[in-house]
């Protein structure tokens, strides 16, 4: 399973996304505010969640805010961000 | 539902009525502001609009008092948010504050930092919660405080009397993401996060409603859920002013928030109804240090 794909499973169950299915969400689509529509409590799921699932820890405010952006830039930052390329 | 923010952080005083004070510090001390505060605080009490603001408060705290009562508990609480900004205004020009812990609080406040997950230091809008994060020297680690500077504000915090490098590391919550990545990046290296649980900033989306002096207000759920998806633990702690230029640290309550709780509000309502007892506790035991000039309440429904 690619990241991407991976990653908007992980979202749909940890922030119990109702209204959306994981193949709904669009690569480009903003996460929060118009978009997908998170906040920013939801942002502090989704820093664990990449944590847990991928191993990389977000820690840099201005990287996080480049990657909190879409799918397609989270993926990007994991991607570039964990240890482990398997 | 949701409302607009019903509170400001922003001072009433003027610039020149700052001014005024500050340079009274530096030439006459601490004392003499604390004179010209009689009056000033004397002036804004007479006015009905001021002692509006903190009606709702008095109302709750001392349900019996008559309206002459009223005043005068009005006047006491006035004048001891005005001794707490000359402290804090002393602190930065004169560097004169002290602010203490109990040695058993010190000690807790040293092993829950242990712990690696970094700690969430919770207060209230009470004492000298402005001046709070000076006495953590106790812990060896920088020190993040979240703090909303409302714009125009001329009120100075005592680090912004001196031209040296500001001793804490502010988030501001209005930023980007209300400064959660930069709260959980601080709790990732194990430093001190110091938050208020008593204001909702913004609508009431992320709050739950918990009782607090026989009626109900809203507080925010973000300390609760930081703590679960970190592993801090919440550290409940006031800043009492205990007399000029003094102040101590207590710690209320630990409270400890279980890892994995999700995104449902009601999942944390547990550990804010830990928080508002304790708020309601430090109301109790120092009437007149506690600093929310507005209507926290919900309204009932008929």
């Amino acid at each position: 399973m690619d990241i991407k794909t991976e990653l908007k499973k992980a979202l749909v169950k940890e922030l119990n996304l109702e209204d959306i299915t994981p193949a709904e969400i669009e690569d480009n689509e903003p996460l929060f505010g118009e978009g997908l529509g998170l906040d920013s409590l939801d942002a502090v799921v989704i820093v664990v969640l990449v944590q847990r699932h991928f191993g990389v820890e977000i820690t840099d405010m201005d990287e996080g805010k480049k990657a909190f952006e879409s799918i397609n830039t989270l993926a990007a930052f994991i991607e570039e961000n964990r240890t482990d390329h398997a | 539902m949701s409302q607009n923010r019903s509170w400001s952080s922003r001072s009433i005083g003027s610039r020149l009525q700052h001014h005024i004070f500050y340079t009274l510090i530096r030439f006459g001390g601490r004392n003499a502001a604390y004179v010209l505060l009689f009056f000033v605080v004397l002036w804004y009490t007479i006015r009905p609009s001021i002692r509006a603001r903190s009606t709702a408060y008095i109302s709750r705290r001392f349900p019996r008092a008559t309206g002459r009562e009223q005043f005068f508990h009005c006047f006491h609480l006035q004048m001891e948010l005005g001794k707490t900004l000359v402290d804090r205004a002393t602190a930065g020009i004169l560097r004169a504050f002290e602010i203490t812990g109990r040695a058993e609080d010190d000690d807790t406040l040293i092993r829950l930092h242990a712990e690696g997950n970094g700690v969430i230091l919770l207060s209230g809008h009470v004492g000298c919660w402005q001046m709070a994060a000076m006495g953590l020297t106790v812990v060896n680690a920088p020190v993040h405080v979240l703090l909303l500077r409302e714009q125009g504000d001329v009120d100075r915090h005592y680090f912004e009397h001196r031209s040296q490098k500001i001793p804490v590391s502010i988030i501001d919550p209005l930023g980007y993401l209300g400064g959660t990545l930069e709260m959980m990046a601080a709790l990732a290296k194990g430093d001190l996060l110091c938050t208020m649980g008593d204001r909702v900033l913004g609508n009431d989306t992320n709050t739950v409603a918990v009782p607090f002096m026989g009626g109900t207000i809203r507080v925010p759920v973000s300390p609760y859920r930081l703590a679960s998806a970190t592993g801090a633990p919440i550290v409940v702690t006031f800043a009492l002013r205990t007399g000029p230029g003094r102040a101590r640290h207590e710690i209320a309550k630990i409270i400890r928030v279980p890892q994995g709780l999700g995104k449902q509000h009601a999942a944390y309502l547990p550990y804010a109804l830990e928080f508002a007892a304790a708020l309601e506790g430090i109301t109790r035991k120092a009437p007149y240090q506690f600093f929310n000039f507005y209507d926290l309440w919900e309204k009932q429904r008929k």
